[in-house]
């Protein structure tokens, strides 16, 4: 009964921002709730539906993630996507360098490649931080920046696909390939990867002592710094392995969907990781259920946009306010105590 | 004029030209933030401001017009915020993010609703050039100068009003104390809600004219996030500033040329790859960050809301 007084004030949040947009599709001479049905329901009605879900759920996730696990000690890490996008180059300078070695090694290089890659971009955050002192919000939105002219020099330099017409490379080896869950639709292992990661980093903040350590120096770095934690330590420690999961997150668009990289491969998946993780407001349990609401939110925009010509930026803004009234709720609920 | 002059002066010029949006966005953050209120939402709010100023002058012809409703926008934009952190007591950082992404999906949305998709793009005159009576003869300073947009002029005559009102009049005196110390300034009988809501109103008025001036100087069009990260160099710029008005036009005249330097190098052909030129004022910003970082000192209560019933600060 506690649990559900206590999501009652967020499903309140969710069904007001769904009756402001339905009267704005409204206005727009749309039908609301033709447009509604396809949004929440794409994702059900059929298996593909279902599995295009999934697989924007992997990265959604994980993207979401390395916005959480940095939040957790207090630091905002807007940089998934520079990390995602350095993590899938790496990943795919090994999957291409390696391309005649067995998958036994390769998979795994390949994964691994990804994720130390993304770490080392947000090292390089979290080092100013560190060192400098310098807000993380800012380097990490210019280390965006720098990572997307540097895909663009990876994706037409020496290894580029001549056919393709879109900056791409050539393929990486397919040892570096994902195993399929499921072969049609295509449903990649990357599912399996980003629940064990999500399990993990949920054991590691709530069970056991650095988690601790990393989440009472969000809660109060004060206090936390005269029992003597290492407060700079943590933020410089959960900026990396944030990175790392968005690194994964690049890795695995890589060698499970597109099997090489391509420019602009990260698509939205970190403008939404940063809304699932405000809208999880930073508990990273909390997360992987977002981020599946989210991915239905997504699959459901693009066939309202293919069937009923609603344009699907209506959704992000729909997000945006979903997240907007998740947040009134709890100051309502604070006022309410 | 002999080649190498034409090519300084050309320089010079498009310098002074790049410098505006950074000079508006970076003002509209210091005055917001001179009071405490920080604004992280700048990508979005330059996204709608060049989106809809872009909307108004193609559809009335007037890009005064557009300018005009694109400042009311950003505007309204930070009336929100300092309704959600001064009345509410949200989370500055997470509502500038959730204003951020408001801002962005409504920029690519407008358009396609008011316009649609057309084959061409739909284009409005660009700002002319209006030369400023005998100063503009004066050799090699006048057609850097005072050949530019009207923005140019008013940004840097904005920049130097806002230096005045700061730090040589009475209310620029109350604004800032505000940002240093709401409680006392409380206690002085100086009105903190009304200055936060006042200073983020005409902040977000700034950065949605910064916004406007892209469409209607560099492309003539809207085009999705053709903001492409100025309104976070611009929260860069501002610390860089010292969040002090002359600084921050300096600063973003210094950021400019840099951004200029890349984009002839690139036009011009060089040895190196023109990706790392694209790179290199976002470089540039990092490196000057670490220089000045520490050094200027923000406004005390940057980012914190003021809850008078609170005891301790």
């Amino acid at each position: 009964m506690t649990q559900i007084k206590k999501f009652f004030p967020y499903l309140i949040a969710v069904l007001a921002a769904f009756l402001i947009l339905g009267i704005a599709l409204w206005v727009l001479k749309f039908n609301p709730l033709k447009a509604y049905q396809t949004l929440l329901f794409t994702s059900f009605r059929t298996p593909n539906g279902f599995i295009q879900t999934l697989l924007k759920w992997i990265p959604l996730t994980l993207v979401a993630l390395a916005f959480t696990v940095p939040l957790s000690s207090g630091k905002f890490n807007i940089g998934a996507e520079g990390q995602m996008l350095v993590g899938a180059i790496g990943a795919a300078a090994v999957g291409i360098l390696g391309r005649d070695l067995p998958p036994a090694l390769l998979l795994p290089l390949v994964i691994l490649a990804g994720m130390l890659a993304g770490a080392f971009w947000g090292l390089i955050a979290a080092w100013l931080l560190y060192q400098f002192n310098i807000n993380e919000i800012l380097s990490t939105v210019l280390l965006n920046f720098i990572s997307f002219a540097l895909i663009d020099f990876v994706a037409t330099g020496p290894w580029r696909d001549p056919a393709a017409g879109h900056p791409t490379t050539v393929p990486i080896g397919e040892g570096g390939f994902l195993p399929m869950l499921v072969k049609n639709p295509p449903l990649h292992s990357g599912l399996i990867i980003a629940i064990v990661v999500a399990v993990a980093i949920y054991f590691f903040t709530s069970k056991t002592s650095a988690g601790y350590e990393l989440v009472v120096t969000g809660a109060n770095p004060r206090a936390s710094k005269v029992h003597g934690i290492d407060i700079r330590k943590m933020f410089l420690f959960s900026m990396v392995i944030g990175a790392a999961a968005a690194g994964l997150a690049g890795a695995i668009e890589v060698s499970g969907v597109h099997h090489r990289l391509i420019e602009g491969l990260h698509s939205n998946f970190p403008t939404l990781g940063l809304i699932i993780g405000l809208m999880a407001r930073g508990k990273n349990q909390v997360v992987p259920f977002v981020a599946f609401f989210i991915a239905i939110l997504e699959v459901g925009g693009s066939a309202m946009q293919r069937t009923i010509m609603v344009p699907v930026q209506i959704v992000l803004i729909m997000e945006a306010l979903i997240l907007i009234f998740i947040l009134l709720a709890d100051i309502i609920k604070r006022r309410q105590k | 004029m002999t080649g190498l002059e034409a090519t300084i002066t050309g320089f010079l010029k498009l310098t002074f030209l790049s410098m505006v949006p950074f000079v508006l966005a970076s003002q509209g953050t210091m005055l917001g933030g001179r009071t405490g209120v920080f604004n992280v939402a700048q990508e979005g709010i330059m996204l709608v401001g060049a989106s809809v100023g872009f909307l108004v002058s193609y559809m009335t012809g007037s890009n005064l017009l557009g300018a005009v409703v694109a400042m009311a926008v950003g505007g309204l934009f930070g009336l929100l915020l300092a309704y959600f952190t001064t009345t509410l007591k949200m989370d500055q950082f997470v509502v500038g993010l959730a204003l951020f992404f408001i801002g962005m999906g409504l920029s690519s949305l407008l358009p396609k609703l008011a316009i649609g998709i057309t084959l061409t793009p739909p284009v409005i005159p660009t700002l002319p050039d209006v030369a400023v009576p005998l100063l503009n003869k004066i050799p090699f300073i006048g057609p850097i100068l005072f050949n530019q947009n009207i923005l140019v002029y008013i940004s840097v005559l904005a920049s130097i009003g806002l230096w005045y009102i700061l730090f040589h009049t009475n209310m620029g005196l109350r604004l800032r104390s505000v940002g240093e110390n709401p409680k006392a300034a409380d206690a002085l009988g100086i009105n903190v809600v009304r200055n936060r809501y006042l200073t983020s109103i005409v902040g977000g008025m700034f950065i949605g004219l910064a916004g406007a001036y892209l469409p209607m100087v560099y492309t003539g069009t809207f085009t999705d996030l053709m903001t492409k990260g100025r309104g976070w160099i611009a929260i860069a710029l501002t610390f860089f500033g010292g969040w002090s008005p002359i600084p921050i036009l300096l600063g973003s005249l210094f950021f400019a040329a840099i951004e200029v330097l890349a984009f002839r190098f690139q036009v011009g052909g060089s040895f190196i790859p023109y990706q790392f030129l694209i790179m290199l004022p976002y470089i540039a910003t990092i490196v000057v960050m670490i220089f000045s970082f520490g050094k200027a000192r923000p406004p005390a209560f940057l980012g914190q809301n003021y809850d008078r019933e609170r005891r301790t600060l």
